[in-house]
């Protein structure tokens, strides 16, 4: 009984409602529906949970509320005064690539944060929304963040490249740092299970690797969700606290 | 405790709130063993990714500037190394604590990141 693998077979994008308009394929994909779905949860989370206003949370209002103290606090220690104004774009971000990584989790779903087309357009709608507060709030003062202070001439004329390009490094880090996390793990999950369905009894052995790898991949679900909003909190607060 | 404080109920509440206020946002960044493994597996996991990042981009940025001005190879090499540079520069801020931030000029003294939004900072 020959089983066939592909480990990457789960990242296939397939059209599930076919839309062209021009030339241009705007289809209603499997990455798309699980990030309407990622949006909808979210939404009912924190609206429905929040319904009673209860003094006393019930196990819905204090998930909603956790995760809104856990946000907070992250703003209030990464970016201290004046980033409260950003909690709702740090707050939706750091859910939605929460809801994304761990309704990959569930077999057969779809993970939307192993696309690098994904992670990429959120990295840049940060690093783009951080250098415009930066130039809005600085002016041209916000250059300054490229040129080191007390450094003889000569030298600056190396400083500033890599000044530059370590900033505009930025949102290529951390787009790649999320898609590269959960491609790997999500394709070492699948060989593994592979291996366990193709070799008989003795596939209980990468059967407990699997069993294994999930807790880890959960870990790392939610981890990655965590590290790139508190990126996001330190790049906001370098665009607000201009030294 | 009544010394020195306004005597109205008003003002001395108004005092009490920019106390809070203030205590809220200068919370330290590391408030205990809990946030002190987050926070060290969220910088654990951010530096890996960084090095290799940043050479990629940089000699990939110096590749498309060889093919649009036909400078091979000297755009490749010499961002290459600006990558190294730059890639370097991001692991130690990271690993330093003084945040992936581009720039010099925080004040010296600021160690370990332990104290960072603590004074005269904005």
């Amino acid at each position: 009984m020959a089983i066939e693998i592909h480990p990457l077979g789960q990242f296939q994008i397939e059209r599930l409602i076919p839309i062209h308009i021009g030339r241009l394929d705007v289809s209603y994909t499997n990455s798309a529906l699980l990030m309407t779905i990622v949006v909808v949860l979210v939404t009912a989370l924190l609206v429905l949970g929040t319904r009673k206003r209860a003094l006393v949370p019930g196990r819905w209002q204090s998930l909603a509320e956790m995760s809104y103290e856990f946000v907070a606090d992250m703003i209030d220690t990464n970016v201290g005064h004046g980033g409260r104004e950003f909690f709702p774009f740090v707050f939706t971000l750091f859910m939605f690539i929460l809801f994304a990584n761990f309704l990959g989790m569930i077999p057969y779903s779809y993970t939307v944060t192993s696309q690098i087309v994904v992670t990429f357009a959120l990295a840049a709608v940060v690093f783009i929304g951080v250098t415009i507060i930066g130039i809005v709030r600085h002016g041209f003062h916000f250059l300054r963040l490229f040129v080191p202070q007390g450094v003889p001439a000569p030298l600056l004329l190396l400083l500033v490249p890599i000044e530059l390009l370590s900033y505009f490094i930025r949102p290529f880090t951390l787009a790649i740092r999320l898609f590269a996390n959960m491609l790997a793990g999500h394709t070492m999950l699948a060989i593994f299970a592979g291996f366990a369905a193709s070799i008989g009894l003795l596939g209980i052995l990468p059967m407990g690797i699997d069993i294994l790898l999930v807790a880890l991949e959960v870990l790392v679900a939610a981890l990655q969700a965590y590290v790139f909003a508190i990126l996001t909190c330190l790049y906001l607060s370098d665009a607000i606290h201009l030294h | 405790m009544s010394e020195g404080r306004p005597p109205d109920p008003l003002g001395r509440l108004g005092e009490e709130i920019e106390r809070a206020q203030a205590q809220r946002v200068r919370k330290e960044p590391i408030a205990g063993d809990r946030a002190a493994l987050q926070g060290g597996l969220g910088v654990g996991l951010r530096i890996g990714i960084e090095l290799v990042v940043a050479v990629v981009v940089a000699t990939g940025l110096g590749w498309a500037i060889d093919r649009w001005l036909g400078t091979r190879p000297w755009g490749m090499i010499v961002l290459f190394f600006l990558g190294v540079a730059a890639g370097m520069l991001n692991v130690y801020r990271a690993v330093t604590g003084v945040s992936a931030a581009a720039g010099y000029g925080r004040r010296p003294e600021s160690g370990a990141g332990s104290k960072r939004w603590d004074d005269e900072d904005c």
